[in-house]
């Protein structure tokens, strides 16, 4: 099973960078995955308002929310969320967020 | 325990009795035209080169004759006279747990069921097809990679792929209408939901209203410009059905009604899926088999959809609104074995200033590699991303800017190939560019059929 060191840990993911063991996510790991999975150097502001909404909806729900809901939450457009995060919603933030990997054609 | 590890467990349970009711099942895929197929291989080796697996990774195993080879190994020891009396002879191999595991690797691990090795078979066997029986074979011995079959699961639980509540869905729909209302700014544009007797459904991958419903909001632009009578259902209005992935025809079966429920119920003409490869072959060509009734309506796809109203002069567009480079991804399933090749050519013309072929093209298309459940399946990405490295070097070769790729499967691929081979390019559905290249018509009164329907 391949794994990613991070701050001393070693973490299991699934050979498509989602973590298999999502309540071992935190902030420090959010921003380590955008740089080695997103390529983004720094998670902004609205880095973060997505982030943090799709986590607690995650934590509530156990599962991805609607980019609908993400809209709706943050305030962002939607153009935005697809500019902040270059694979997208599902690839993009919901893997920085420490979600497993979505159903379906993603 | 991690999902390879799962499957691997089941592999090693398997029972005497298990191997034999896989054969018999196996047995019962296997029309007079499959049985002549899997004896008609004359090891020519011209496949080598139509598979993106093998161009990709040159390995033996990845040669499509010799993934035909393992199932024909096992046809021959248990289903053939000479097998039976010789089964050290010709290649023979009975079906025992180290062959089943061989299956599972090539069968889910090295094919996307393209059917491009089919198309150049110097001998005519329809290859995919007969890998394709294999693999229902091993789905219904519950040897399918477990993410592949949760997408079958959640389809068959939840109405789509997803499972996006219905109250989900409709506030997606009714937030995109107010989306384009806003963009097009027309207050009269509609997403019509549930209305009866509309001329046509149109149908999504839940992958639009999920995570990139821009895709949806083109597409609901278009029809709207072209003044088209149309609706989405709340209830059924998913076009996929990886029942065509696991191959197994009771899965698909089970899916594809849910679409022919939503025409009966709606009462409409003509069912559109959207662009979807997978979800197109489906419904278009083998939901009839497996629900062995011939549906009483129209199914078409949303390419031929756009390319009737341009015909009929119902669409404007201004070619200069998109001018970058710009190439066409042919989807497997919608081009080689959908038979929609020319439609989407036509529109493109119309609407992109540079447009330019790979080579490459049409039915001898590479498959981007994302095909036949690859995309669900993460066990095998490294050999994915691999195999797409054809695809890239295609794309690569046109100098192109934007990809259009008339399949959200094909679309998720790519924008994984986008990454890992630096390609730099915008990938765009159809509908998407259309909508770019639209010249909007001034404000004219609406017909009745436009009347927005209560919801």
């Amino acid at each position: 099973m391949p794994t990613i060191e991070f701050a001393g840990r070693t973490l299991e993911v699934n050979e498509e960078g989602f973590l298999l063991h999502p309540e071992e996510w935190d902030d420090g790991l959010a921003e380590h995955l955008a740089r080695v999975e997103e390529g983004l150097d720094q998670l902004t502001e609205e880095h973060w308002s997505v982030i943090r909404f799709i986590r607690s909806h995650y934590e509530e729900k156990q599962g991805a929310p609607m980019v609908r809901a993400v809209c709706k939450a943050t305030g962002l457009p939607l153009k935005r969320v697809y500019e902040l995060f270059p694979s997208g919603p599902a690839k993009g933030a919901c893997k920085l967020a420490g979600l497993p990997k979505p159903d379906g054609c993603v | 325990m991690s999902e390879t590890d799962a499957l691997e467990a089941r592999l090693e349970a398997l029972t005497d009795e298990d191997l034999a009711r896989g054969l018999a099942l196996f047995r019962g895929k296997l029309g007079e035209a499959e049985a002549a197929y899997l004896q008609t291989c004359v090891r020519c080796g011209l496949c080598a080169d139509a598979c993106h697996y093998y161009r990709s990774d040159h390995e033996l195993a990845s040669i499509p004759a010799h993934k035909l080879a393992q199932v024909a190994a096992v046809f021959r020891a248990h289903f053939t006279t000479g097998g039976r009396l010789a089964p050290g002879l010709g290649g023979a191999r009975r079906f025992d747990r180290d062959m089943v595991r061989a299956w599972v690797e090539a069968l889910f691990g090295r094919c996307s069921l393209c059917g491009r090795c089919s198309l150049n078979c110097t001998t005519g066997i329809h290859i995919s097809e007969v890998l394709k029986a294999a693999r229902g074979t091993l789905t219904e011995m519950g040897l399918i990679p477990a993410d592949l079959l949760q997408v079958v699961t959640t389809s068959l639980e939840t109405g789509n792929n997803m499972g996006i509540s219905r109250e989900d869905w409709l506030e997606t729909v009714q937030w995109i209408e107010e989306e384009m209302q806003q963009d097009i700014g027309d207050p009269a544009a509609r997403i019509p939901v549930d209305k009866q007797g509309a001329r046509v459904l149109f149908t999504v991958n839940p992958r639009e209203p999920k995570f990139f419903p821009l895709c949806l909001q083109a597409s609901a632009t278009v029809l709207n410009a072209a003044g088209e009578d149309w609706t989405v259902a709340s209830e059924g209005w998913d076009l996929t059905n990886y029942g065509l992935f696991s191959a197994s025809p009771a899965h698909g079966g089970a899916i594809a009604a849910n679409l022919m429920a939503s025409m009966e119920r709606l009462g409409c003409g003509t069912l559109v899926i959207g662009e979807c490869g997978h979800g197109f072959a489906a419904a278009r060509w083998e939901a009839a088999e497996w629900l062995r009734q011939r549906p009483g309506f129209r199914i078409v796809s949303f390419l031929e959809l756009m390319e009737e109203y341009f015909q009929q002069g119902r669409l404007r567009v201004d070619p200069a609104q998109v001018a970058e480079r710009a190439t066409l991804h042919d989807p497997c399933n919608t081009v080689r074995h959908g038979g929609i090749v020319e439609p989407q050519r036509a529109i493109l013309r119309r609407c992109l200033a540079d447009f330019v072929e790979m080579t490459p093209n049409r039915a001898e298309n590479f498959c981007c590699g994302g095909g036949g459940g690859q995309l669900s399946m993460s066990r095998y990405r490294q050999k994915r991303l691999q195999s797409g490295g054809v695809k890239a070097e295609q794309i690569r070769r046109t100098g192109a800017r934007l990809v259009v790729a008339p399949c959200h499967n094909c679309i998720d691929q790519l924008m994984e190939l986008n990454r890992e081979y630096k390609l730099g390019v915008v990938i765009k559905t159809v509908a998407e560019v259309v909508a770019d290249a639209l010249v909007r018509a001034p404000a004219q009164p609406r017909e009745e059929s436009h009347v927005p329907v209560a919801r």
